[in-house]
This record gives C-alpha cells, structure tokens and sequence, in this order.
C-alpha cells in the first residue's frame, strides 16, 4: 500500500502541471507585489526603493483605517447570511420528502448565475432613494422608514454586504448540499429512530460530518469579504466619499487613479496578509475531525 | 465522465453552429493587419495629404484607443473615420473602445509596451506617461502637420503642456461649466432667478416647500461634484480648484474653507435631493427634464439634451454670488486643458500615427461643429462648413457672452496633481451627503494638498 | 402526523417558498428590462413588467453590438477553462489528499493562497508574464490564467471530497494489482463525479463572468468575450440599458441551463455512489 500511494513518479506527474501554473502565474506575481510594496513607484518607470516608508504612511490614511473596518464588517456579515441561510435552504433541499425540491435547488442558486453587474444594477435600483422599491414599499405599508440607503456613510456598507451574502449564497448552498447528500442515508436513519427531529439531525449529525465542508465556506466567505470590490465599484464607486473603501478598493485607487502603484501593493500586500491570518485562524480554531464511515 | 463530456460536446456543437453562421460574416481580414516593411511608411508618410496615393500600396492599420460609447463620441468618430478613408485611403484604424476604468486599461498598456498607436488621454496621463518615455512629443508635428494654424488662438493651452511641449492633439475647446434652470419651475414657484447666496438659500426653501428639488445633479460622478465645489470656491478666487492643484493655497485657506462651509449650509437646507450621491446621469437629467428640479448642473454640452427636452423653458444663469463679492458674477467654472489624441513613441509607423492623430482631432472639431451645436473646439472649422441644424438659443446666448466671462478654471480631468484630483472628486461628493462636515473635508484635502510637496 | 401542522413547520415552508421567490425575482427583473427603453427603467415603470415590448432591443444587440462573436469567444475559453481547470486540479488534489510524500501539507496551503488574491492586485505583472509568453489575444491568454485563478478553490473543493472517501476504495484496486494511474481513471473519477459536476459549474460561471483579466488581455476586437462586450453599452453620461439588459439575458442563459443540467446530475450521481459505497 505504502509503495501505492508513495508512488514518485505518479506524485510528481500529478502536482507538476497545477504547481508550475500557479507559480507562473499566480504565485510570481505575488511576489512582484511584495517586492513593488516597499518602492515608490508610479507603475511605469524606474522607481525608487523607500524601505517600509509605504507601510508607514498607510497607518497613518484615514482610507486605509476606513478601508479595514469595511472589509470586517463585510466579512462578518456575509459569513453569517451565507453560512446561516446557506445551511438551512441546503437542509430543507436535502430532505426527500419536501415538496417542489427541484424547483428549490434551482432557484436559490440562481442567483449565482447572474453577472455582478446584473445584480448590482438590480439592488441599485431596489436601494434608489427616489424611485426604488424599498421606499416605494415603504410607502405603500405606510411606514415612515424612508431611507437613502447607499447615500448613508454609515449605512451603505451594510447595504453592499447584503447585495454581496445574497448574490453567493448560492455556491455555500450548493457546496452544503453536495456534502450533505454524501453522508449516508444510514446515519439519518438512526437518528430517526431516536426522535429526533429532522432540524436537530442536522445540528447533530450534518455539521459536525461537514466540517471540513464547513471550514471551506467559512474561509471562502471571510476571504471573499475581505476581498469585496466589485459591489463597490459598481454600486457606490467608493463612495459617499471613500466610506464603502475597502483594502482592494484601495489598492485599486492607488495603483490605476493616483499613480502610487508602489503604495497600492502595500493595501494589496497587508490584504494578503489579513487572508492568511484569517484561513490559519480557522484552520486553528476548527480542529479538523477525520471522517470515518 | 462520459455523460458529462457528451452533455458538453453537445451543448457545444450546437451552439457552435449556430454562431458559425453568424460569426463567419464578422471575420476580419487578419492579412490587412500585417505591417508592412518601413519603406512603404516613409512612402506614405510623404505622400501626405495628397489623397492620391496608390491604391497598390499595402494597407496599414493603426490601432487607435478612443471614447465610443454615447452620441457625443460615437458621431465625431464615425465622421473622422469616413473622412480619413478620403485623405489616407490606405490608412486603416482598429478601434479599442476606451473602458470605464479610470485608465487602468491603458496604464496597463503602457506597462506591458503594448500602448495602441493613437490614444485619448487626459492630464493626469499625460504627465504619468512622459515621465516614463511612454508618450510621443509632438513639437515637430505640431508645424509639419499644419495642426498649429488650425489652433484656435485661444486654445493653445489645450495644446502646450506647462512644460512648453505638445503631447497631444486637442479637440474640444475650453468647455464650462453652466447653471442651467428651468424658467417654468421658478415661474410655477414665484421663484426669481437668484443672484445672491442669500437669494439661493430663499430659493431653495420655497422649491423644498413645495416638493421641487433645488438642484439635480449626478453626484455619483466626482467631476460633477467638484465642478459644484469649484462654483463655490470661484466666488471669492476666481482661480477655483487651480490654485489648490498647483499648490499655492490649502483648502483650509479662506476662499476654499468657506465655500466648504457654504456647501455644507446648503446641502443641510437641502439643496440635492436625497440619494443625490447615487445618481447617474440619466437619473439627474430626467428629473430635470420631468419638472422635478429647478436646477441642473452640467457642461455647456448639455444646451442640447436639454433643448431638446424643455424647449423654451430652459435657459441657463450666471452663478449666484456670495453678496460681498459681487464682482464674481461672470466668473466660472471649467475651462480647458492639455489632452486629446495622443501618440505611442513604440509605434511602427510613428509619423504616420501622429499625422493621422492630427487630422483625427480636426476632424473631430468639425463633427462636433456641423452635429453636435458645438462650437466651443480647439481647431478652427474649414469655412463655408454649416451646422446641420441652428445652434439653439441657450448656445447663440452663450456664444454671445463668450467675452464677458471673466475667469474660468479647470475640469477634474485637466487637473495636474492626481492625488488632489481623486481626494477633491471623493471629498466634495461627500459634502453632499448630510452630515459631512467642512471641517472633515477641510482636512483631508490639505493632507492630499501637502503629500505632493 | 400532528407534526406536519405545526407553527414552526408552517413558518419554515413559508421561508422556503419566500426566499425562493427573493432569489427568483431579479431574473424576471432582468427579463422585464430587457425590453424596456431608458426611460421605463429608470423612471417611469423600474419594477413592473414591460408597456411595450422594445423586442428591438435583442436585435440590436445581436446585429449592432457584435454580441454574437462575442458569445462564441466566451463560450470557448470558458469551455476549456473548465476542461484544463478540472483536469489539473484533480489529479492535484489527488496526490495531495491521499498519497504519501513529505511537502503534501506545503504543497495543497501554497496553491490555496490563491483563493484570497484580488485579481486586480496582480493584472500588472501577470499582463507582463502573458506578454512574455507571446500569448497575447489568443484564446490561451485567457484560459491559463483563469485555470491558474481557479486551481486553489477547485483543488480545495476536491481535497475535502477525497479526504472523506475511505482508504477501502483503493486497497482492493492495489490487491488486484492496478496501477496508481488505472486506479484513479476507474475507481476515483467516478466516485468524485458530484465533485466534478460541481466544479464544472462553479469554473465555468467564473470563466464566462470574469471581467478584470479579459479586460487588459484580449484588446482585439474579434477576441473579446462578453463581458468585455457590455462596456460598449456605457458611455460617460448614457447608456443604452435595454440592449445591454436584452445581452444580460442571453449571456445568463447558458449559465441557467449548465446549472439545471449539471445540479441535476449532482443528485443523480450522488445516489449511485451511495450505492456503490453501501
């Protein structure tokens, strides 16, 4: 078995392609980016090496502080909705007996289908002060809770998270439902004989066998919110003022509309950096239970 | 696997097929975008505006970077194109449209040595790129292409750099920025067009009474935003956002910390309506053109489309002045700036490129003249040439006014100090939000003033 | 029985169908808008359906705005990012989810940093990188670095399937004396099949909606992919948001019927393996 699965050739076989890929073309520019982040350099000339002089100065821009406390938020919130609802509409699919399943399995994953510019162009109109259908909901209830949702410096933030956690719920749900459907009916089984209700046989036996599932779509979902950027750049570009920054919108101003290339791969340097601490922070956190059948 | 892969193949096929049918009719000729051997270039460039150079000779393509996207760029393109194919027969031009970006396509380009032959740029480009060699000097073009008699006397800051060298070839004038308003909203009102601050604030309670908003503006775009700041800061320095660009002042100065001031009186009273920040253009037109606002803020581009819409009943007004400096009243804000076609010095047929980004900008002036009511341009029009249609009133006004204007200022985009440039267009969209105070903005904008020194 | 009626079984079928019908409207929102003119979208009629049907706005986009050339490049490099994506990542995560060797740990964390670079961060030196290989404006330019973009999540997604299959699978392919390489094709590929056509989902709707990448790499015209193709409908102050919505249309409408196929055969390859491993 060991000379089986310890097989040189077959290993080396195996990882040259994706290493050779990734490295090229992923990992080299990284390193471009590290290397770039300690020049002041305007992304087309000689540029001149200032040593941390970047990092220094970013401690010190309110955008960056700004910019860190939006990506937090963003992340939280995406996490719990995607992770949340997520697991609840992926239960219900999952479940034999509930009636229009199929239809269910599609449609809540529709979303995901769409372009980001369809979806952003869809809730900027929800969100519309004068003409959206939030307000004009509002109104017809008659509640008084008219709001300008994405001109709020402090409120748009939360709005983009929820176009961001609704627009991708979808992959969590359907990465949740692939996982469950691969637990052996078996288990249910059991769990059925018990009484246990068919919520409670999820919390008992569904999330601790995913784990490893669930570890993934907590990773993919905080990285992904620390990373937002597109939601902002169509639906707020940033703004009001630079309250919905985040670190890549950042990095993005920097790099492209001031010429301070060099100070952009700081942002996108000490982003990377935020990434890795939360992906071992979970890895931590959530020891990894071996799955045995 | 094999369902998979016979479910794809399929899918593939068929949709293959189908775009077989269609694609094939689309196919560029790829031999005509072959370059030729340098001798042909000198044979061309030589041959120059002769018009009869031999059809034998081998096509050249050029790639050329440009705004392709509304009436306002599509109309002055087209023209160019049609005209150059009379005057270079063969001269071919592959279009790049130019995205929506803020450059970073054409950063890009410039980093990978991959810069299209002719671009568009603006300032800020223009003093990124000849830093790093990625922009041709056009000095000697200037003369050799007949481009300079075609200047207009009064835009030849369009086409020197401060530095004293010609990097592009400009086609619009020196634009403004103008006030317009809507005579039968302030008639429906009782509503005097104001001259005075004091009067604007009387305006905007009786408009916010009766559930008109004041002003409409795409406050989702930061030019507009700071060309609404500019207004405010050109009532007691007429040099507007210029004198912050170059430095020679600070926003918390007492001309620039006042208007921040003024700004956030009125946006507290109401001056925009609420998610102002939000809106596009079409938002903010339509709610003008609808009668829902009583002001617009706009370029001088804008006495068309709103022609068009409100006929008669638009008109536009000098900026209201702050009452202690009444001498402000004909200043305003815009103005011009270098920019316009630009050239790549990696280009294969450098000469040609930039013979052809001369006629282009020309061309352009033209278009703009005989299609768009234009006649604010960098190059004179050929004469006997006539607009298609009258140039409406608001125009023929402006036109007459052209000389009592006292000052004008700058556009973002023809603002020299790209740091400056993006913190004005984020700080004054965010004095229009509530709550945003002048002090805040005041700060953040003497940090990006000081950063440059 | 009783429990069929319960307050809290009604309240979650009330849940299930309204956030149904929250992720079904924008697709009907779509539809309606996309034979709208400016106006109605905007001002007059953003929610409701279309007063009249500008079904101009379909022809245009297919006769003016070069949509279908556009279509059959994204449809290309996305087909093949698929293929190269899957490929690569499964025998990667192959080798290091269940074979022995010393750096498997190293290996699977550094290609899963992936997962958390913003693509902006890097167009610079990867736009250079793509130069250097000569590749520019082919279709290759696009495909490999979208398959490099999504090695790290797909060969995540995989790790996760192959940790949880048991050991038993491949020791009785080892006793009969298999190679690794007979025992991957036969015994492994069609136990991770659910894993595959999730992957294939997941990296097609990434090829055929990314935007940055394409953007500065496929400058011609004839190469360009569709969402490249939606710029030409923004100008600086307009745009023609009909024929942009009537190309949104037609560019979800692979991705909808990739889903219906492949989610469904999720399910149905689900239930085989069940089998197999029962």
């Amino acid at each position: 078995m060991n000379r089986f699965f310890g097989n040189k050739k077959a290993i080396a076989l195996f990882i040259l392609p994706a290493m050779v890929l990734f490295t090229a073309l992923v990992f080299y520019p990284v390193l471009q980016v590290l290397f770039r982040s300690f020049y002041d350099w305007d992304g087309l000339g000689k540029g001149i090496f200032i040593g941390v002089d970047n990092y220094i100065k970013i401690f010190d821009d309110t955008i960056f502080k700004t910019a860190v406390k939006n990506g937090l938020i963003f992340a939280a919130i995406i996490t719990v909705y995607q992770i949340g609802i997520g697991s609840i509409l992926a239960f219900a699919v999952s479940n034999v007996r509930i009636k229009g399943r199929n239809f269910f399995r599609i449609v809540y994953f529709l979303p995901v289908v769409l372009s980001v510019t369809v979806v952003c162009q869809l809730w900027l109109n929800v969100f519309n002060t004068e003409f959206g259908l939030l307000n004009k909901l509002m109104e017809v209830v008659g509640i008084d809770f008219r709001q300008s949702w994405l001109d709020d410096r402090y409120k748009a933030i939360y709005v983009l998270a929820f176009v961001n956690a609704w627009h991708y719920v979808g992959y969590q749900f359907a990465l949740l439902l692939a996982g469950i459907k691969s637990i052996p009916s078996t288990y249910y089984e059991a769990a059925k004989i018990d009484g246990a209700s068919s919520f409670l046989a999820h919390i008992k036996i569904t999330i601790p066998m995913l784990s490893e599932t669930y570890k993934f779509c907590l990773v993919m979902s905080i990285t992904g919110g620390l990373n937002a950027f597109t939601q902002m750049y169509i639906m707020t570009g940033g703004g009001p003022g630079t309250s919905t920054y985040t670190l890549t919108f950042l990095m993005y101003r920097s790099a492209f509309q001031t010429y301070q290339y060099g100070y952009g791969m700081t942002a996108a340097t000490i982003l990377v950096i935020e990434c890795l601490v939360a992906t071992i922070l979970i890895n931590k956190l959530i020891a990894r239970k071996h799955i045995t059948y | 696997m094999k369902n998979y892969a016979k479910r794809l193949l399929a899918l593939l096929l068929v949709t293959l097929m189908v775009f077989s049918l269609v694609a094939c009719n689309d196919e560029v000729d790829d031999a005509a975008t072959t370059s030729p051997d340098t001798g042909t270039v000198a044979d061309v460039a030589d041959a120059d505006s002769d018009s009869n150079a031999d059809m034998t000779e081998e096509k050249i393509t050029l790639t050329i970077y440009a705004q392709y996207s509304d009436e306002d760029t599509k109309v002055p393109y087209d023209y160019a194109v049609a005209e150059l194919a009379k005057e270079y027969p063969n001269v071919e031009l592959e279009l790049i449209v130019q995205a929506q970006d803020d450059g970073l396509t054409i950063q890009t380009y410039a980093a990978t040595g991959d810069l299209p032959d002719i671009f568009q740029v603006g300032l800020a480009q223009i003093n990124a790129f000849k830093e790093s060699g990625n922009i041709l000097v056009l000095d000697d073009y200037v003369e050799s292409t007949g481009f300079g008699e075609a200047l207009v006397p009064s835009a030849t800051n369009l086409l020197w750099n401060e530095d004293g060298h010609a990097y592009a070839f400009p086609y619009a004038g020196n634009e403004l920025v103008l006030l317009f308003y809507n005579k039968a909203v302030f008639a429906a009102n009782g509503v005097e067009v104001p001259e005075t601050y004091e009067d604007l604030v009387n305006a905007i309670e009786v408009f916010n009474a009766n559930d008109i908003v004041p002003l409409s503006i795409f406050a989702k775009e930061g030019w507009i935003t700071t060309a609404l700041y500019d207004v405010f800061a050109t009532r007691m320095a007429p040099e507007g956002i210029v004198a912050l660009d170059n430095g020679t002042a600070l926003a918390s100065d007492g001309a620039y910390l006042e208007a921040a001031e003024r700004l956030e009186e009125l946006v507290d009273l109401g001056l925009v309506a609420e998610g102002a920040t939000n809106m596009n253009y079409d938002q903010a037109a339509s709610l003008f053109y609808e009668g829902g606002a009583a002001m617009f803020l706009n370029g001088q581009w804008e006495i068309q489309g709103s022609t068009d819409a409100l006929g008669d009943d638009v008109d536009w007004m000098w900026y209201p002045v702050y009452s202690e400096n009444s001498e402000a009243a004909h200043a305003l804000s815009g103005g011009g700036a270098p920019g316009g076609y630009a050239v790549s010095p990696y280009s294969e047929h450098v000469d040609l490129a930039a013979e052809v980004a001369a006629f282009i900008s020309q061309k352009y002036c033209e278009a703009k003249f005989l299609y768009r009511a234009n006649p604010l341009l960098a190059c004179k029009v050929a004469e006997g040439l006539e607009p298609e249609v009258a140039f409406p009133p608001m125009m023929e006004k402006l036109a007459a006014e052209l000389n009592n204007i006292t000052s004008t200022t700058v556009f973002s985009w023809g603002l020299n100090n790209p740091i400056f440039k993006v913190t004005l267009e984020e700080q004054s969209q965010f004095l229009l939000t509530r709550g945003y105070t002048a002090a805040e903005f005041v700060v953040e904008m003497d940090k990006a003033i000081e950063a440059d020194q | 029985m009783k429990k069929k009626y319960s307050l809290s079984n009604i309240l979650y079928k009330v849940f299930l169908w309204s956030y149904g019908l929250f992720s079904l409207y924008p697709l009907i929102w779509m539809l309606f808008y996309s034979f709208k003119n400016n106006d109605e979208i905007f001002i007059s009629n953003p929610f409701g359906p279309p007063l009249i049907f500008h079904i101009e706005n379909y022809v245009n986009a297919w006769t003016v705005y070069n949509v279908p050339r556009y279509f059959f490049n994204s449809l290309v490099v996305s087909v093949f990012t698929v293929i190269m994506t899957i490929s690569v990542a499964l025998i990667f995560s192959y080798a290091t989810a269940r074979m022995r060797w010393k750096f498997s740990g190293v290996a699977r964390i550094y290609v899963s940093i992936g997962m958390f670079i913003p693509v902006q961060a890097i167009l610079i030196p990867l736009a250079i990188i793509v130069r250097d290989l000569n590749l520019n404006n082919e279709y290759l330019s696009l495909i490999l670095p979208y398959t490099a973009f999504n090695l790290a999540f797909s060969s995540m997604v995989f790790y996760g399937f192959l940790r949880s299959l048991p050991v038993e699978l491949e020791e009785a392919a080892c006793i009969d004396g298999a190679s690794i390489y007979r025992t991957f094709f036969s015994i492994i590929i069609p136990t991770v099949k659910p894993a595959i056509a999730t992957m294939i989902i997941f990296t097609f709707l990434q090829a055929w909606n990314e935007f940055p990448i394409a953007l500065v790499l496929m400058t011609k015209e004839n190469m360009k992919t569709l969402p490249l193709g939606l710029l030409f409908f923004q100008g600086r102050f307009t745009t023609d948001w009909g024929a942009m919505g009537a190309t949104m249309v037609m560019a979800s409408l692979p991705t909808v019927l990739l889903y219906t196929i492949f989610s469904n055969q999720v399910e149905k390859a689900m239930t085989i393996s069940g089998a197999v491993k029962g």
